[in-house]
């Protein structure tokens, strides 16, 4: 048993006892400090895949802004952590559920053979990250341009949902200037002493 | 020695424990929000599974697009969660009936 195979086990085991208390878990912080670690793990069993490239976005983007994000939106909601009444009947459901998906699951992997499909004469020289750009800016360049839109259309709909009234206040309201007129703006004002 | 086997079980198992995630926690949309992002990250796991015993790099550049999708969708998530809980004053998806669907 070599140090890889120790590594994978170690780090999977994490994986999947942290995902069954993310999910069992009724303080939001724990939860989200939960993904944290599972992210983390993952990268690190990303790194044995050697798809070095998406390990680091996956520690940056994933840990370092989405999950930063559900952070501050737990501190901006403020709830109150409070135990679940109906929570036995919806556990026992979903163990059923998911036991007979990961059952179907298992047998799909245990009696397929995959091997065929496995293709090791190709060993590339270069690094991963070359690879991927080298991918990205050719052949999937029509993609990479839809992925920046659908990020500019996702940061202006994050901004539009929570904007109120009350912060647009310095815009003009033309329905408003059509109804005045000079009385209500105008107020002639006799000075006595000239 | 570990095999694509080994990945490929730890993947649907991640994937089984996160659509039991979504059946509990139905008292709390966030907690939904993280399990749908366990998903991905299954998905995730297996795309570049058979990425790397294919060697085929196209499995990593799809991973990449996931995951800035994933991100525009938990922003987007967040943003109405932030406004529905203005509204309601509650996180509970039972409570979410407004379009009377």
């Amino acid at each position: 048993m070599d140090i890889l195979t120790i590594l994978f086990y170690l780090v999977t085991s994490v994986i999947i006892l942290s995902s069954i208390s993310l999910i069992i878990v009724n303080n939001t912080v724990h939860a989200a400090l939960l993904l944290v670690l599972i992210f983390f793990n993952s990268a690190i069993l990303w790194l044995l895949l050697k798809a070095e490239f998406l390990a680091i976005i996956l520690v940056l983007v994933y840990v370092g802004a989405v999950l930063v994000l559900f952070l501050f939106v737990i501190m901006l909601l403020d709830m109150p952590v409070k135990k679940n009444i109906s929570k036995k009947l919806y556990l026992l459901f979903s163990t059923i559920i998911s036991i007979i998906m990961f059952s179907e699951l298992y047998m799909v992997i245990f009696f397929h053979d995959f091997s065929e499909s496995i293709n090791i004469n190709t060993i590339s020289e270069s690094n991963n990250t070359y690879e991927i750009g080298l991918l990205l800016f050719t052949e999937y360049i029509f993609s990479f341009e839809v992925t920046a839109f659908i990020l500019l259309v996702a940061i202006i709909a994050a901004i539009a949902i929570n904007m109120n009234e009350k912060q647009r206040a310095l815009r003009q309201n033309p329905g408003k200037q059509i109804l005045e007129n000079k009385k209500s703006r105008l107020k002639i004002i006799k000075d006595k002493e000239l | 020695m570990i095999t694509m086997t080994h990945y490929l079980v730890f993947s649907a198992l991640l994937f089984c424990i996160s659509v039991a995630g979504i059946f509990i926690n139905r008292k709390n949309i966030l907690l939904l929000l993280m399990s749908i992002e366990l998903m991905l990250l299954s998905v995730n796991t297996n795309f570049i599974v058979f990425s790397h015993y294919t060697n085929d790099i196209t499995g990593q550049v799809f991973v990449f697009f996931i995951l800035a999708v994933a991100a525009a969708e938990s922003a987007i998530g967040l943003a109405i969660i932030v406004s529905l809980h203005r509204i309601k004053n509650s996180l509970d998806i039972n409570l979410i009936n407004k379009l009377k669907g």
